[in-house]
């Protein structure tokens, strides 16, 4: 018998009650752990973004077009390194349940700014020299078993091509890869000028443009140099980094890291509620036991040891199931939820996050019954009236 | 602390709130209990036999006095000095057992060898010797709830003997049980006060359970013929 046996024993004395806690500390720290397997697939991007290039758009909405002479323009201001353009299509193959990311870019120089897309060289000579080739990542072209040289036809839901119809049609001329796993490797790339020969309207525009700097000191001279030269157009211009605008984009569905804070937050006052209450009446129930202990000589941080410990095995055991049921179930869906959430997965800093939190929450359970404990007064809880 | 373990309360003073009126238990009490003694403390409620008790295991502090065993004084040490020192120097039994119910006999008779340097198997080997004294060794591996009132008495004595105190006190140990089990259980603290040594201090209302002691101590006549001595001193 030691301290340990005594509070394994301790924890099951009342197991209902142990197990009924323990459920509610699982359902929180499963919500916890999904959620936070969300957010990494929503924010991935950003952290994944690269800190040398800028986004320009029309400064009233990204739906607004800008000319394409503007990154003639922009190419000219100092400190800038090269700058490229691109239009959203709005692509789906077949029917619009298959959206797919399709992107009309200018294929002269796109992959060199953008070079975190590796694509054999002779597969990216290739698509440069064919008008209708489209560049598309190894993850689609995994799923709808297309190779180089394959026809497809894709439609747009937004751009009606010279012919009246939504549907235009592709060569496959080069598969490229990402560097990492959170990055879509589904995404599909095609000339712009293709794009804006073919298309019936809004010819000589685009939707924005990729600035990638010289240095990233010059980030905040280049970004305010660019809106400047367009301040007076017809057509004025809101830069910001990379960063910033993938950030923008996802908070304009839901900010989710801050969904994300509030449901942790209110979960987890909850959750000190009820397993305070839990460690509260417990040693109420044994105020006559630890007064007992006490006499026998074991000191008060001893008992509080002992509260500490029984709180920690309570929220360890269901935050260990709550995070293993998450992970889990992010495992079992990640295939399955990739077209939308990309990347989705929990960081193993994730796990430290929960261990920090157990421990915490361990120790402000056992405050209250630590004051408790210490001001047992051992004559007037044992002692008899003679 | 083994050899002399005398007992000296001196000067005692005790008293307490209750609302705006100070009540006193004792006003400058004095006792000495001899190393090896097995005293019987009686007399009617109230008269503050179970204070005594607690002033001398350090679980309560005088307002005023000393309270001294062997060469320790007792009342002015610090709480952690205190807990120490009744983990090595002094065993409880009370009225109620107050076993732990989610551990053996065994266990509980173990559980102050916690805070020992002892391993594992030393623990248990002075449980079973502890529980083999109570003549409970059978019923080592028995829940509370399994044994009856008596069992429970023996074994709450022997986690009161187990880490080896020279000073046993008990509060109304016999109190909650039959004649024939009581009798039991006071000839068990007899034998250990005969046979080990240990000074024992009962607090009892039961005349036939004070006959087990070698002094009993009315402490009303006690306190009665102590302030005559001192009116006559005065005089």
């Amino acid at each position: 018998m030691n301290i340990l046996t005594l509070v394994w024993r301790n924890s099951f004395r009342k197991k209902m009650r142990f197990w009924l806690t323990c459920i509610s500390v699982m359902v929180a720290f499963f919500l916890f752990t999904t959620l936070s397997g969300v957010n990494h697939a929503l924010t991935s991007n950003v952290s994944n973004s690269n800190q040398y290039r800028l986004i320009t758009s029309h400064k009233v909405s990204m739906t607004q077009s800008l000319p394409i002479n503007y990154q003639q323009k922009i190419a000219a201001l100092s400190n800038v390194k090269r700058v490229t353009y691109a239009s959203w299509f709005g692509g789906y193959f077949k029917n619009e349940k298959n959206q797919l990311a399709v992107t009309a870019v200018d294929h002269t120089n796109y992959f060199d700014v953008f070079d975190e897309y590796e694509i054999p060289k002779d597969q990216l000579i290739n698509w440069q020299k064919t008008r209708t080739g489209i560049v598309i990542g190894q993850g689609l072209a995994q799923k709808y078993g297309w190779k180089i040289g394959d026809k497809v036809p894709l439609s747009s839901s937004i751009w009606m091509n010279k012919n009246g119809s939504f549907n235009w049609s592709f060569t496959v001329s080069a598969i490229y890869q990402t560097e990492t796993n959170s990055g879509d490797s589904k995404k599909v790339f095609f000339q712009h000028a293709y794009f804006d020969k073919g298309r019936a309207y809004a010819q000589n525009s685009m939707s924005w443009l990729s600035t990638e700097i010289k240095k990233q000191k010059h980030v905040d001279d280049v970004i305010h140099d660019i809106d400047s030269l367009f301040e007076h157009a017809n057509n004025p211009t809101r830069t910001t980094t990379e960063q910033v605008f993938i950030k923008e984009q996802a908070q304009q569905f839901v900010d989710m890291a801050m969904v994300i804070n509030l449901v942790v937050i209110a979960v987890f006052f909850t959750l000190l509620l009820i397993v305070c209450n839990t460690m509260i009446q417990t040693i109420r129930e044994r105020k006559n036991e630890s007064a007992m202990m006490k006499a026998l000589g074991f000191s008060s941080t001893r008992l509080i040891q002992g509260i500490y410990f029984e709180s920690l095995l309570l929220l360890g055991l269901g935050a260990t199931a709550g995070s293993v049921l998450a992970s889990l179930l992010i495992t079992f869906v990640r295939q399955s939820v990739n077209d939308f959430l990309p990347g989705i997965t929990i960081e193993p800093s994730h796990y430290l996050t929960v261990f920090a939190l157990v421990n915490i929450s361990a120790a402000f359970c056992s405050v209250f019954p630590a004051f408790a404990i210490k001001h047992i007064v051992i004559s007037e809880t044992l002692g008899g009236k003679a | 602390m083994k050899s002399n373990n005398d007992i000296i309360l001196k000067n005692i003073n005790k008293s307490y709130q209750k609302g705006d009126n100070t009540v006193v238990v004792h006003d400058n009490f004095n006792l000495t209990i001899k190393s090896g003694e097995f005293v019987a403390l009686m007399g009617p409620s109230g008269l503050g036999k179970s204070t005594l008790l607690h002033l001398i295991g350090g679980l309560d502090q005088p307002t005023a006095g000393e309270v001294i065993i062997g060469e320790q004084r007792i009342d002015n040490l610090k709480q952690a000095n205190l807990t120490q020192f009744r983990a090595h120097n002094i065993g409880f039994v009370f009225q109620s057992h107050h076993l732990l119910p989610v551990l053996t006999a065994q266990g509980n008779i173990e559980l102050p060898l916690a805070l020992t340097s002892l391993n594992k198997k030393e623990r248990q080997q002075h449980a079973s010797y502890a529980l083999q004294l109570v003549g409970m060794i059978d019923r080592a591996n028995h829940y509370p709830k399994e044994l009856s009132g008596g069992q429970e008495q023996r074994v709450a004595i022997a986690r009161a003997i187990v880490s080896d105190p020279t000073i046993l006190l008990c509060d109304e140990p016999t109190g909650n049980l039959d004649r024939k089990t009581a009798d039991e259980i006071l000839a068990l603290l007899a034998q250990l006060n005969r046979d080990f040594g240990k000074t024992i201090v009962m607090v009892t209302h039961d005349n036939k359970a004070a006959n087990y002691a070698s002094r009993v101590i009315n402490l009303e006549s006690y306190v009665l013929e102590q302030n005559n001595c001192s009116v006559g001193e005065h005089l």
